[in-house]
Order: C-alpha cells, then structure tokens, then sequence
C-alpha cells in the first residue's frame, strides 16, 4: 500500500468498531485527525521555529521587533478555525443523525436494566437474563456474567432503565455508550454487523462495586438467535452463575 | 466607564440571545428537562443586565466625565487626592470566617454547632462594626 | 480605539504623597499577621500556600489511584477506599488548587499591583472569603477522619447516587458543605477582583491597557459569578434531598435525577475555563517578557478571551451526551466554537514570540511545555466535542487523558511558570535556574508518560473510576506505564517544593525586575511595601515598566 491509501486505512489507534453505524464513527475520527494533524504541526512547528531562530544568544546586539498587529494575518487565522468548524459540524450533524435514529420497526426490542450492580435484559415474551455481582466478584473471571443474547445483521431497539442510580450500557466493540438514568426514557438502535461476543461493562461510577458491573453481549447469527428465543419459556429467569431448580 | 459598561451588556445580550435560540431549539425538539439550562440561562441573563443597569447609571451620574482611569492622557497629578480608606489589620475577617466554617459544620453534625458558629459570627460582626464606627471618615 | 502613543517620560513621575493613608502603627509579623492581615498581597500568598498544599495532598491521592491501577487485579486499596481517592483527588484539584491557585492567589497578587492600585477594593471582604476557603478545604478533606470515609461518588457527585439512601454518612455532607464554602469564597473573591479593576486602576489605566492577565482574570471572575451560585444552589437542594426529605432529585417521588447533571455542568463548564483563563493570562506574560515584546494581537487576544467566557455559558450539556436528553446539535455547535478563539489564542502566543529576543528561563519552559500540552489536549477537547465521538469515548480513560492535558499539562504547567516567574517579586529572591529546568525536564517527562497512555487505554474501552480490572482486556501494559510515569511527576513536583524552600532562605537577591518585565508589578520593589507603589511610571499602553525602561524601543504603531 503507499501512503496515502495506508493513512486512510489507518485508524488512528481506534479499534474497529462492528456495528452498522461504525462507518460514521470512521469518518469522523478521521477527519479530526486530518485537521488536527497538520494544524497541530503548523503550532508546533511555528513554536519550534520561534525557540530556534529568535532565542537570545549571548553577545548578539539583535534587538527584538516590536510589531504588535498584523490585521491580514490575524484574520485568517479567525476565518480558516471557522471554516474547518463549520465543515466538522456539517460532517457530524449528518453522522448524528444516523447513529442516533431510532427505528419504528426494529426487529428484536430488548429492555436494558442496571442496578447496583448487575444487569437484567429482558425480552419480548418477558424472558430475563439477569446477572448480578454477587454471583461475579471476581474480577479475573469471565465466567458467571450476565449475557445479552441478540441476533446479528438486524436492528435491535434497547430500552434503557435504572431505577436506583445512573449507570451506563457500554459496549467498547460498538464505540458507543448510552446513560441509564432514573427518570430519563431513553431508547436507541443498534445493528451488530458481525457475530461474536463483546465485552460490555457499566461506564458510570454507581458505587462500590462499579467495576465488577460486566456484562458479555452474545451476538449470534439470526438463525441461531432465532432457535435460541423460541427456546426461552415465556417470563422465564436465567441467573447467571446460579442454577434455578424449577 | 464606557469599556466596562459596554463589556458587561455584550456578555448580557449574548446570554439572553443564547437563552431564547435554545428555548426555541428545544420548543421545536428538545427535551423537557432541558428547562433547567434555559432557566439558568435567563437568570444569567437577568443578573448581567442588572449589572450594566448599575454600571450605565453610575455612567449617567458621573455626566459621562471620563475618570483619570478611562483617560488615554492622564498622568498621575490627575488622580491626586485620596483614593480611599484601606484598613489596618484585623481579626473579625477571621473571626466572622471562624463563625461561618463552625455554622457550617452545623449542615453536616446538628444544630449545635449552628449556634456556636452563628454566636461567633454575629459576635465578630459586631466587633467589624465597631472597628469600622472607629476609623476616619 | 484609538491609542495615543506620545512619548513617555524618562523616569518615574513621583505620586502624589496623598494617594492613600496610611494607618500608623507597628505592623503584625508571624501568626498574627497570618490571621489578622487585610492585605490583597499576603491574602494572596495565603491562598497559594495553602492551595499548593491542597496540589500535594490530591497528588498524594492520585498516587494511590494509580499504585491501585499499577496492576490488574491489584488489592492496593478497597473499593470503598479507590472511590474515596478519586472522588477527593478530582475535588480537591479543582475546587482547592487549581481554581483558587489562579484566580484567588494570582489574581489577589498581581490583579491590583498590574493595575497600580494600593489595595482591593474591599480588603477585608477579601479576608473573609481567604477564611471560608480554608473553612471548606479542611472541611471536605475532614471526611477522611469520620467513620465511613470521606465523599466516594466521583468530583461531579451524579444524583441519585449521592442520596441519603446510596451515600449514607457524614463524608458526603462534609463534601457538599467543604464545596459550598468554597463557592461563596470564589463569590467574594469575585465581586472583589471586579470592583477592583473597575473601580481602582491608576490614571491613564484604561482598560485596553491593562496586561491581557488582568483581562482574562476580569472574566474569569465574570463566569464565577454565574458559575458558582448555580453550583451552591445545587448543593443546598441536595443538602435538602439528604436532611429534610426533599424529593429534588428523587424519581420515586416526581423529582428528576438529571437536573443534578444539568445544574452541575451549567456550573461545571464555565469551571473549566475559571481554571483555564487566568492561565492563559500568565502563559501571555510569560511568553511576552520573556521575548522582550509587546502581546502580539493584544485586542484580538481580548476578543478571545471574551468570546471564551461568552461561549462557555452555553456548553454544558456537552457532558450530557450519553444521557440521550439533550439537545445534541445546539451543544455540538457552540462547543466547537470554543476551539475558534482558543486557536487564535495560539497563533497570538506564537506571533508574540516571533522575532523575539527569547529567553529560555526557566518559566518559559514551563510555558512552552504548556503550549504543547495544551494544544494536544485541545484537538482531543475538538473530538470530544463531537456527540457521536463522545458516544465511543465519553467516561473512558480517553477522556481522563484530555482533560489531565488541559488541567495538568495546561494550567499546572502556567501555574509552575507564574511561580518561577513571580517568585522573585513575591519573595526578593529568585528560584535556583538549575533546579527548576531539572524538575521541568521530570515533569515534562513524567506527564507524558502518566497521561498519554490514557488515551489508548481509553479506546481499548477501559472505563474510568474502575477499582480493578481484567488482565486480559489488553490493559496492562499501558497502565504500568502510567502509574510509572505517576511516580517520576511526583519527583518532578517535589524537586520544586524543594527549590521553593531552598531559594526562600538563600536564592539569588532578584532586584525590583529581574526579567526585564514590562507590566505595572515590576515598578514597585520586591518584596512591595505595603499599599504598593511609591511611583508610578507614566502609563500609556499596556506596558508601562518597558516603556520608560526602553524608550527606544516602544511598540511600532502601524500594521494594525
């Protein structure tokens, strides 16, 4: 690859993300660093200059310039900024709209719940899938999480809930988060382009044991999530890490 | 006092015109918690116009007669005279500080240390005053 | 505007005798000056004695977050203790030092000297708020002492958790009281500074002439007057919430838990920037004596400042994006407006510097490094800015290393560079050269080491205030790294505690201008007599000490 296709390619240290909005995300992640990048080298370079060539230097008689306006110049360096903004917001109004739409007719609708601390996502036919630290307080261990099953390649519409304190549904893979806070009705669309299982974790300090709040995301084919829900009785509980003797 | 008007009703106007564009934004399609901010913004709007209320009279008072201070060409002569009375030093500011630390403690451990605090306060008010009653005019 | 450049005189006019009485009478010494003192100079060294001691205590707790974070799994500290530390090391950085290190302690100092005044408008208002701000500074460290420790629910405290309920314990209310007390201090000091510039300035002060540091402190004060009075208003309701069943924050009983975060942000943005301007003022003086130049785009510098503190007022949601209850777009737009008159701040800075004769003193160093670090944490300040950025980044360490480059690497840096810069006029002696650029080159090291690993850690997902974390997230080395990089800025910041103490006793005698300095604070001796001024020098621009110094050499009118 030469250069140019290499810097497009380039993430810039972000992981890829797996959902159908990540191509937003991309776009602008990188056009921030296109504008930061040479910006950010034209004031260091400017700044490294000035050390340089303007430092005193003992037994020199040069004098400094007392200039102190320089209307042109102090013009463009307000307009160029304001453009470059303009064209940011442009780019982001248009991402924003898309991440952030939600859909009339998702295909599966799951409830997200946090409490101090675990998860409970519950599904259409009232199905639970509940996980609290209790049964995880191992920070080192997988095992015994709470897991949200959903299917891959289809909207999925979550209803975010709290009903003690604000915590936050993260999931590092989508490259988005979204707060679950008393009070607030908040719903929002995902569509998880790859299968697999994800990392999620609480992203907002909600007492003590905040950073065992974890969760996995359990992203399968829709054929497979399909076979999975109509095994799932109507109503019924699964605890993780707990066997329930019916 | 011209600069200094002018500065605070800016401040003033961009408050209150950030008020209204966010009110009317959130009327077309916002959120309805979204009060509080527009709430915060009028009043802010509110206090900065009530400062350059003060400022703009004092302004009219004065017959807009700059002072040495606003003058490009003023030398030191033209501010002679005394500038003001600037205090000795005191032990009411502490003592009234003391009484407010001690009251506060008062929201956290009962209303006792409320009234331990507010004796003091009151106390080193009432030394301040006769301090102040003491000085030159 | 126009400014009126006529020649100014070749020595120092005398004041008139009467400029302001002087009350006869020995003056107190030790302790009792200490407590009874009304002057804005010893205030102001109050205020940055004891905020540099709130910088070292919040050092101290950062170093146990991230001895707790060295490795995963690690069992440093509990939970219970982890959340104290981060809680307290964000509060006490913020409402302790950083903000009244710049506003209260520099602008207590050099706000009147920079202007000519004898004193602050109100002297022992001012004292007043020194006491509160002590008040609230044990206080909110006192919960430490009581049973269940102190305040555990983050420096920005969301409701519900800090309820009666989820936050039981004096801690909490020693957080809310130690917080409004500072608040009211921050007032005072406000409505103090400003009358002073308003209202004290010597003949021929007008206000564009005045440095760009007692601009930027002018609307810093402005902003804390919005600011504040919303915060202490949101913690009085939330004292109710906690005392007297108050249901403010409360949905079980129609209250709403997202008016804390709406209520802390309006205070909390315009925070950033109370903590940020009057660094900005001191990176400008720095940046102009040390070049032996006036302020390039003096006006223009201004025109920012003013549309800083003017857009600063309508970002706070800025923090809410995740929330999904705010307006997205609104605070998109105004929040990158900011980077506009940031980024004319820096081509300023440069300009100032350009065709220079630089001296690279140890202050300037310190304002370089904050030129550097401050640009970096500004561009990741323009990607956080933006809602669906924000909805990959917001709360991950991404964030904790933004706004460590602004705070850290920005104001502490300025905040080190006003301390070598104006050490000598505050004390008579200068701070040992050697020492200082030893402990720049440490810190500068040890910042980057701590705080740039932050940011791929929080892309790798990682969020904050986690007390531990899995070992195999991928996390690990860079977390070593921090915490390593945590140990050398330590030693960094001690190397200057000790130049402080050494060069109190025996630095260098440092003269009445050591930098060649070209503000109002230079004219008078170090350390100045009291009420200041014997004489003034003729004012007529903004820098009055270089004007009759070098009459030769007066700012070039022209290209404007």
């Amino acid at each position: 690859m030469h250069a140019p296709t290499r810097l497009l390619a380039s993430q810039f240290g972000s992981p890829h993300g797996v959902t159908a909005q990540d191509s937003y995300v991309r776009l602008l992640w990188h056009l921030a660093f296109y504008f930061a990048l040479p910006l950010g080298l034209i004031v260091l370079g400017g700044i490294a200059w000035c050390l340089v060539r303007y430092r005193a230097k003992p037994g020199s008689e040069r004098r400094a310039s007392q200039f102190q306006y320089h209307i042109p110049i102090e013009a463009a360096y307000t307009i160029i900024p304001l453009i470059i903004v303009a064209v940011i917001f442009g780019f982001m109004f248009n991402a924003e709209n898309h991440v952030d739409r939600v859909s009339r007719a998702p295909a599966v609708k799951i409830t997200v719940e946090g409490f101090q601390w675990g998860w409970r996502f519950v599904y259409p036919n009232g199905h639970q899938e509940i996980g609290t630290v209790a049964n995880a307080l191992n920070i080192n261990s997988m095992k015994n999480l709470p897991v949200l099953y959903m299917p891959a390649g289809e909207t999925v519409q979550f209803t975010l809930k709290s009903d003690d304190v604000v915590h936050t549904f993260y999931v590092r893979d989508w490259l988005w988060q979204r707060d679950l806070i008393p009070g607030v009705h908040n719903v929002a669309d995902i569509d998880v382009k790859n299968p697999g299982i994800y990392d999620g974790q609480c992203n907002n300090i909600c007492g003590q044991y905040h950073a065992y709040m974890r969760f996995l995301v359990d992203v399968m084919p829709v054929k497979q999530y399909k076979a999975w829900y109509a095994h799932q009785a109507a109503n019924s509980i699964t605890t993780a890490g707990v066997t329930v003797s019916s | 006092m011209k600069v200094e008007w002018r500065t605070v009703l800016g401040a003033s106007v961009f408050l209150g015109a950030t008020a209204l564009l966010y009110w009317a934004l959130v009327y077309a399609h916002g959120h309805p918690t979204e009060a509080a901010g527009i709430t915060a913004l009028v009043f802010s709007f509110a206090a900065y116009f009530m400062l350059f209320g003060y400022l703009v009279l004092q302004y009219i008072k004065r017959r807009r007669i700059p002072r040495p201070e606003d003058r490009f060409d003023a030398t030191q002569a033209d501010g002679a005279g005394e500038v003001g009375w600037f205090p000795a030093a005191s032990i009411w500011p502490a003592g009234m500080g003391l009484g407010m630390v001690i009251g506060a403690v008062g929201a956290v451990w009962g209303v006792w240390y409320l009234i331990v605090g507010g004796i003091i306060f009151v106390g080193a008010v009432i030394g301040f005053v006769a301090e102040v009653e003491a000085e030159p005019e | 505007m126009t400014v009126i450049q006529e020649p100014p005189g070749r020595e120092y006019r005398p004041a008139e005798p009467q400029l302001f009485e002087i009350v006869p009478g020995p003056r107190p010494h030790g302790l009792v000056k200490y407590l009874t003192s009304t002057d804005h100079k010893q205030i102001g060294i109050n205020y940055m004695v004891t905020a540099f001691i709130g910088f070292l205590f919040a050092g101290l707790l950062a170093e146990g977050i991230r001895t707790q974070l060295i490795v995963p799994n690690n069992n440093f500290v509990t939970e219970n203790v982890f959340n104290q530390l981060f809680t307290m090391h964000g509060t006490i950085m913020l409402f302790v030092f950083l903000g009244p290190f710049g506003f209260a302690g520099l602008g207590n100092y050099f706000v009147p000297l920079m202007i000519g005044a004898p004193d602050m408008a109100f002297p022992r208002f001012n004292a007043l708020s020194y006491w509160i701000y002590l008040g609230g500074f044990i206080l909110m460290s006192a919960g430490f002492l009581t049973n269940n420790g102190a305040a555990n629910f983050g420096w920005f405290g969301y409701a519900p958790l800090t309820s009666a309920i989820h936050s039981p314990g004096p801690g909490a209310d020693l957080w809310i009281v130690g917080i409004a007390l500072t608040g009211f201090s921050g007032i005072f000091t406000a409505v103090n500074i400003i009358s002073t510039i308003f209202t004290l300035r010597a003949p021929g002060m007008v206000m564009f002439r005045m440095p760009i540091f007692v601009w930027n402190q002018m609307v810093t004060m402005f902003l804390i007057l919005l600011a504040f009075p919303v915060l202490t208003a949101a913690m009085a309701l939330l004292w109710i919430d906690r005392h007297l069943n108050g249901r403010f924050y409360d949905q079980t009983h129609g209250g709403q838990p997202i008016l804390w975060q709406n209520l802390f942000w309006f205070f909390g943005h315009p925070e950033v920037y109370i903590l940020a301007l009057p660094y900005f003022g001191v990176v400008t003086e720095v940046l102009a004596t040390n070049s032996k130049k006036p302020v390039f785009g003096y006006k223009g510098m201004i025109g920012a400042t003013l549309s800083i503190g003017a857009l600063s007022m309508g970002v706070w949601a800025h923090h809410m994006y995740t929330t999904g209850a705010v307006l997205l777009p609104f605070f998109a737009a105004l929040s990158l407006l900011i980077a506009v008159p940031t980024g004319i701040k820096f081509f300023n800075w440069i300009g100032t510097m350009w065709r220079g004769t630089i001296t690279l003193n140890t202050a300037m160093l310190y304002s370089i490094g904050f030129l550097t670090m401050f640009l970096f944490g500004g561009i990741t300040g323009v990607m956080l800015a933006q809602p669906v950025l924000d909805f990959q980044l917001h709360n991950t360490y991404f964030v904790v290393g933004h706004f460590h480059y602004v705070m850290f690497g920005g104001s502490t840096f300025a905040g080190f560079a006003a301390i070598y810069h104006w050490f000598p006029k505050i004390t008579g002696r200068k701070l040992h050269e050697g020492w200082g650029k030893l402990s720049f080159a440490i810190m500068y090291i040890g910042f980057n080491l701590t705080f740039f690993p932050m940011h791929p850690l929080g892309l790798r997902g990682m969020p904050r205030r986690i007390e531990t974390y899995n070992a195999h997230m991928g996390w690990n080395f860079l977390n070593l790294l921090s915490s390593v990089g945590a140990y050398v800025l330590a030693m960094g910041v001690l190397i200057t505690v000790w130049n402080i103490f050494r060069s109190y006793r025996k630095g260098e005698i440092a003269g009445d201008n050591p930098w060649d300095g070209q503000t109002l604070e230079w004219a008078c001796s170090s350390p100045p007599p009291d009420h200041n001024f014997e004489s003034l020098p003729p004012i007529r621009s903004e820098r009055p000490v270089w004007d009759a110094n070098h009459p030769d050499q007066l700012t070039e009118v022209g290209h404007r």
